[in-house]
């Protein structure tokens, strides 16, 4: 795969919020293209012409204070299915990463959780990306499963290492930690406090998600960091 | 970079269409009353069911034509209101709220009498009320609090409810006993009909996909599949029900139980096969009285929109953002009719007759709608999917009059709430409503006889409000050419989207403009004495759809307002209003007005617009009741006596073709190549027309004209010729 010249990410942002998280993150992942996804949740029981009625002035208001003055494109959607919207939204604006805003003052320590996912090259690539306009360090992190290989993990680890450096990243600032506790999530979580930022892959949806309901990563929502979360696109 | 404004995602796919409306339907009607239609029309009461499916299908068919013209909340309503105007529209909104209610307590009362029948410490009256009364109360309180993505909750509630369905019917076929359904219909055909009007109200549901119309993805291809599909499925499923209920147990012993169907399943399936079904009855009795709830706050919406409730109703909690007053008054009349079961001995039977009654009205009334809207055929309705002949006009003549026929089997203690809440409608109608809506029916143009010449002037509005002196001049200009035929305006509004997805409601947005329209027109088309329509629409390429329409109406004439901007003496506009003179079939005039029209001047420049420039000059000067000046322009080897000619000639012309004397127009001449002499010519006058494609010449007299007038702050008419 070509590396991504053009790294467009989306940025929801929930707008029924009266206090919505400040975009400092953002600022500083400047060279990129930013697609600001301001959403209003509506619940099922509301048309969302009602709530959009009611609400469109304020949303449009708190979304303004968010942009101010940034360089970004807006989009304001009224949706019963905040995940349903930032997947179309997404597609419509061609976003290679969804970004899960929370505080940062820098990003010097950027985490990227690896499975032995196909997603893995673009996650790298993103990565790449987001190294070249800083001067941040990546760790690559890769959870070992209980019955799997250990040889697998050091394997996935060691090829996006040098994928990384053959993208042009210093191999200085390429480390790479591989863990066998099997309780992937929470050392993701655990871990993700220490650096700046989390790069990972979107979660392919199991079964049980597909019924009960769509999460778009369940360790995005406990992560106290910011996170960009790395698209599939087939 | 700015935001154009906010949009709504549609999320509802084919999936959750479907167990809306299937889940809706299949609910307390298929486990509760095949006992009573066992005893008022015996195993004929598949036939029942059948006929009842039947006159579904019908509904679901006319709905889905006019869902997919308008995919916005409210469903038949809607429609209604659109087609027939307010009044009838006040009698299907209550008609279909009241409906919803009927429905809510007779899937509440159902789901008590399941819980209450198969325990053994539980009896009478009582605790049915009160269980049906604390699931509603339990209801109540989900939806006041607000859910998100329940769908695929409801997913699994449906799911699991017609599995036991499909198991029963599919085991049960083997357990009928040909003896049990003989004979087949003791109460004769009548007794078919009565009973087709109590076990309708287990259709009910289909219509739920139109009514939420506006949240649906790919509103034109779901509707119709989802509605249609699920009618004929659930229809299907019911008539093997029935059959199976009365060939498995002789209908005089079915008639007796409040649990029919579990007590048909304990005979084959053994007490698991009960449980089973007394399970599946009580969840889909909560699925189908939460999605009337659902149901009934879009259609308080709809009402809402059009001023026909009061807005206070449709006021979102300020936390949960749920319309909470609509849910909670909804809940509030439905406990009472719960309640009403503790003294009322038929109370199930009689909540089905009375929803089916109002949604047997409200679908009649759709069926004319239809009618209405094809003979119409209003601009903006374009169905994509479009009932062939000869199922139009077959399938609403009979819709109607079948559902006449079964309204007339009725128990008469149901025509008479039924008529009540009609006559609340009207009541409600005369009382508030009349004066606060903002829609017109299309009735009156329905039955009109089509005008036989109209002489129609289009005029783009991006404002209504701010643009009433251009459609002041349009009127006018509509007028002084009524020898062409009945005057007539059209305001086309067009809302510019981004992009045009499936995924996205925009039609809301065009039904919001429509009304702003509406609502400004009226008075003004009462004040000039025109008819006046109004054409809202959404486009992605605003000049594209302001082409279409002038194709559509083929007008005399189409009038565009410009700020009168010149830059090197060219008009200063959008892509849009370039694109539209450069390609519209019909005369544009490109008008900016700064004050009074008062007396126009033409000039006569010797281009192709000459005779559209002199033909507009006299319409306008019609507004004030003034008389037109037409200068001949000489310049160069073009001397005065050739300009003069030239004014003449053309003056001839137009009055000849509009039915004038040469006689109303002043024709004078002006030196074209001296400035002094053309800014004095134009300063007598108070609006100047001229020859848009004058102003190729650069520097020439129509240039130096529209940089006059902008200076002198002159209303300046820029015509182009269609010829």
């Amino acid at each position: 795969m070509a590396p991504i010249d053009e790294l467009t990410i989306l940025v929801p942002v929930d707008l029924s919020d009266p206090d919505p998280p400040r975009l400092g993150v953002v600022d500083l992942l400047d060279p990129l293209e930013v697609v600001l996804l301001g959403y209003f949740p509506v619940p099922d029981q509301a048309e969302p012409a009602l709530i959009r009625g009611e609400y469109e002035d304020e949303a449009q208001s708190r979304l303004r204070d968010l942009v101010a003055g940034r360089d970004l494109t807006e989009v304001l959607v009224f949706t019963h299915d905040r995940e349903a919207t930032i997947d179309r939204v997404a597609d419509q604006y061609d976003c290679d990463a969804v970004l899960s805003v929370r505080e940062a003052n820098e990003i010097d320590r950027v985490l990227v959780p690896l499975r032995g996912d196909v997603n893995v090259e673009r996650i790298v690539s993103v990565t790449a990306r987001l190294l070249q306009a800083s001067d941040a360090t990546v760790t690559l992190f890769h959870s070992v499963a209980e019955d799997a290989d250990e040889s697998y993990g050091e394997f996935l680890l060691r090829g996006a290492t040098d994928r990384l450096v053959e993208l042009g990243i210093d191999e200085e600032r390429v480390d790479w930690e591989l863990s066998e506790s099997g309780d992937r999530k929470a050392e993701i979580v655990q871990l993700g406090d220490e650096y700046d930022i989390v790069v990972l892959g979107e979660s392919e949806p199991s079964l049980r998600d597909r019924i009960i309901g769509r999460v778009l990563s369940h360790v995005v929502d406990e992560l106290t960091s910011p996170a960009l979360i790395v698209r599939e696109t087939e | 970079m700015s935001v154009e404004g906010a949009e709504l995602e549609r999320t509802l796919g084919f999936v959750e269409a479907m167990t809306l409306g299937g889940g809706t339907m299949i609910g307390a009607g298929i486990f509760i009353l095949p006992g009573i239609a066992a005893r008022n029309a015996g195993p004929a009461s598949s036939i029942s069911y059948a006929i009842a499916g039947f006159v579904a299908l019908l509904a679901a068919l006319s709905l889905s034509e006019l869902a997919t013209a308008m995919p916005i909340a409210g469903g038949s309503y809607h429609y209604v209101n659109r087609a027939l105007g307010s009044l009838s529209g006040s009698i299907v909104g209550w008609g279909m709220w009241s409906g919803l209610m009927f429905a809510s307590a007779f899937y509440m009362v159902g789901f008590g009498q399941y819980i209450v029948e198969p325990v053994p410490f539980l009896d009478g009256r009582g605790y049915i009320i009160l269980l049906g009364l604390a699931g509603l109360f339990l209801l109540t309180g989900v939806n006041y609090y607000g859910t998100e993505e329940s769908s695929s909750l409801q997913n699994v509630m449906i799911g699991s409810e017609t599995a036991v369905i499909l198991v029963f019917v599919v085991v049960g076929v083997f357990f009928i006993q040909p003896g049990n359904l003989d004979p087949f219909a003791p109460a004769g055909a009548r007794g078919v009909v009565a009973t087709t009007g109590i076990v309708f109200v287990s259709f009910l549901g289909f219509e739920i996909i139109a009514t939420v119309a506006g949240e649906l993805k790919n509103p034109s291809r779901i509707i119709p599949l989802s509605m249609i599909l699920s009618v004929v499925l659930v229809t299907v499923l019911y008539v093997v029900v029935m059959l199976v209920s009365t060939g498995v147990i002789p209908y005089g012993r079915l008639a007796d139980s409040p649990i029919p169907v579990a007590d048909v399943a304990r005979s084959y399936l053994g007490p698991a096969g009960s449980v089973a079904i007394v399970f599946a009855a009580i969840v889909a009795a909560i699925s189908s009285s939460n999605s009337s709830i659902l149901a009934a706050s879009r259609v308080i919406y709809a009402m809402g929109r059009d001023g026909v409730v009061t807005e206070w109703l449709n006021t979102s909690h300020p936390r949960f953002f749920t319309p909470h007053r609509a849910i909670v008054t909804t809940s509030a009349f439905t406990a009472a009719l719960v309640l009403a079961g503790l003294r009322v001995d038929a109370i199930v039977s009689l909540l089905a007759e009375a929803a089916s009654f109002s949604f047997l009205v409200a679908y009649s009334l759709v069926h004319v709608s239809l009618v209405v809207f094809r003979r119409v055929d209003p601009n903006e309705y374009d169905p994509s999917f479009s009932l062939p002949f000869p199922f139009y006009p077959v399938v609403p003549i009979f819709g109607v009059v079948l559902s006449l026929v079964v309204l007339s089997q009725m128990a008469p203690v149901i025509v008479l709430v039924g008529s009540g809440i009609v006559a609340l409608g009207v009541v409600w109608y005369a009382v508030y409503a009349r004066t606060r809506v903002v829609g017109e029916g299309l009735l009156r143009e329905a039955i009109r006889p089509a005008p036989t010449d109209v002489n129609r002037v289009v005029v783009p509005v991006a404002n209504p409000e701010t643009q009433r002196g251009l459609l002041r001049l349009a009127a006018a200009s509509a007028h002084a050419s009524d020898h062409v035929g009945e005057p007539q305006l059209v305001a086309v509004n067009v809302v510019h989207v981004e992009h045009d997805s499936p995924l996205q409601n925009v039609e809301a947005d065009r039904a919001g403009h429509q009304r702003d329209l509406l609502d400004a027109a009226r008075e003004f088309a009462d004040e000039m004495d025109v008819t006046l329509r109004t054409r809202a629409l959404t486009a992605t390429d605003t000049g594209e759809a302001i082409l279409n329409v002038l194709g559509e109406e083929r007008p005399g004439e189409v009038l565009l307002g410009w700020d009168g901007d010149t830059r090197e003496g060219k008009p200063v506009t959008g892509s849009t209003v370039t694109d539209v003179v450069a390609n519209a079939p019909c005369d544009v005039a490109l008008v900016s007005l700064r004050g009074k029209v008062g007396t126009p001047v033409a000039l006569v420049t010797g281009s192709p617009d000459d005779a559209a420039v002199v033909r507009r000059a006299a319409e306008f000067a019609s507004l004030d009741g003034t008389v037109p000046t037409v200068l001949g322009v000489s310049s160069g080897d073009d001397d005065e006596r050739a300009a003069r000619g030239r004014a003449t000639d053309v003056v001839s012309e137009v009055a000849a073709a509009t039915g004038r004397s040469p006689d109303d127009y002043h024709v004078d001449v002006v030196d074209g190549d001296s400035d002094a002499s053309l800014e004095d010519a134009i300063g007598a006058f108070e609006t100047a027309c001229v020859g848009y494609q004058g102003l190729e010449a650069v520097g020439g007299p129509v240039e130096r004209v529209v940089e006059t007038a902008a200076r002198n702050g002159q209303n300046v008419a820029l015509v182009r010729s269609s010829t």
